[in-house]
């Protein structure tokens, strides 16, 4: 098990692990329609796609896209501090082929009731560096020493 | 060249629905190990939160969950649905979904078809756990309008608050759709 993150241990301008994903192909864009139940045709069928609705080609969802952004920030948190926000723009359509990065740049910190409050811009990057889903997030940790973050988190003892 | 006059889509009829909120709606049923499973896997995913009992009993979080995103896809088609979605794919503008905007809300008096997807903001407070029933109340919170570039754009945006159905709060969503 991974040395629990605190407060201290977190710098702004720090970059945080990321988590990548691909090549992703066709047949992991159908997995994640099957599990999410969308029969979406921009998702599988790829005359429809291209010809009717003039896309590049079957395009991966934007709802896996999302938990991907959220699996960076829950992975690097870990059990003691807690994803508390988070926010992103879909900007960009990603294809198969393309091979996803999550990252996260820490933006601001500061201590709230007791807790440490840090701030982080994020977003997915593709192979070439583009950045199709760009967003914010805060997350909250223990400061050493300090008491464990509740769980359910209860954003009122940050007051 | 036509004139480009600029629609005002923002009429007193869409503007009353502002403020609009659904009643509390229950998913067809509980949170269930395998379709968390094929989400987690689907995700490409490992943490054992997510599957291993023994590891989940151990964390703060008492038992196995599901990802922190689980309750916005938990609303599926209940067992007792007869009418087939799929029914309608022999029509080429079928799209395989039918719920881009919420049930429960008022539709929105739009001369406008095409639906985005704009983004989101999430707020966390807990996460679902198996054997957990979810539901959902839903809100317009705003309706605007900009110029894009290919005409006018509604942002339509709506808040979901999902909880446990014995009222712990799991998340708050805020949905930005973009009709155009």
């Amino acid at each position: 098990m991974a040395t629990a993150l605190h407060y201290e241990d977190v710098s702004v301008g720090q970059d945080i692990p990321v988590v990548v994903k691909g090549p992703m192909t066709t047949a992991h864009i159908m997995r994640w329609s099957a599990a999410m139940e969308n029969w979406h045709k921009i998702h599988y069928d790829w005359r429809y796609a291209t010809e009717h609705d003039g896309l590049p080609d079957v395009l991966i969802n934007g709802s896996w896209k999302q938990h991907v952004l959220a699996q960076v920030l829950v992975d690097w948190v870990g059990e003691s501090g807690w994803v508390w926000k988070m926010d992103f723009q879909y900007r960009g359509m990603n294809i198969p082929g393309d091979t996803l990065t999550a990252w996260g740049r820490v933006t601001g910190k500061s201590e709230r009731g007791g807790y440490g409050v840090v701030e982080l811009e994020i977003g997915l990057k593709d192979q070439n560096g583009k950045e199709g889903s760009p967003g914010n997030a805060v997350i909250v940790l223990p400061l050493t020493g300090g008491p464990a973050v509740p769980y359910p988190f209860d954003p009122a003892v940050l007051n | 060249m036509a004139v480009d006059e600029q629609v005002n889509h923002i009429t007193p009829e869409v503007r009353a629905v502002i403020g609009a909120q659904s009643e509390w709606t229950e998913a067809a049923h509980p949170v269930e190990p395998s379709e968390v499973r094929r989400f987690f896997q689907a995700l490409m995913d490992p943490n054992p939160r997510f599957w291993d009992e023994a590891h989940a009993k151990g964390t703060r979080y008492g038992g196995v969950v599901a990802p922190p995103g689980f309750p916005v896809h938990a609303f599926r088609r209940p067992a007792d649905e007869m009418h087939d979605a799929l029914a309608a794919a022999g029509d080429p503008d079928f799209d395989g979904l039918s719920r881009a905007l919420r049930p429960g809300l008022p539709k929105l008096p739009l001369p406008l078809s095409g639906v985005l997807n704009g983004g989101y903001q999430y707020e966390f407070f807990s996460y679902p756990k198996v054997g957990e029933r979810i539901v959902c109340r839903s809100t317009y919170r705003d309706v605007t309008q900009k110029q894009g570039k290919a005409g006018p754009m509604v942002l339509v945006l709506i808040e979901d608050e999902y909880a446990t159905a014995d009222g712990r709060p799991l998340l708050k969503s805020l949905n930005t759709m973009i009709m155009r």
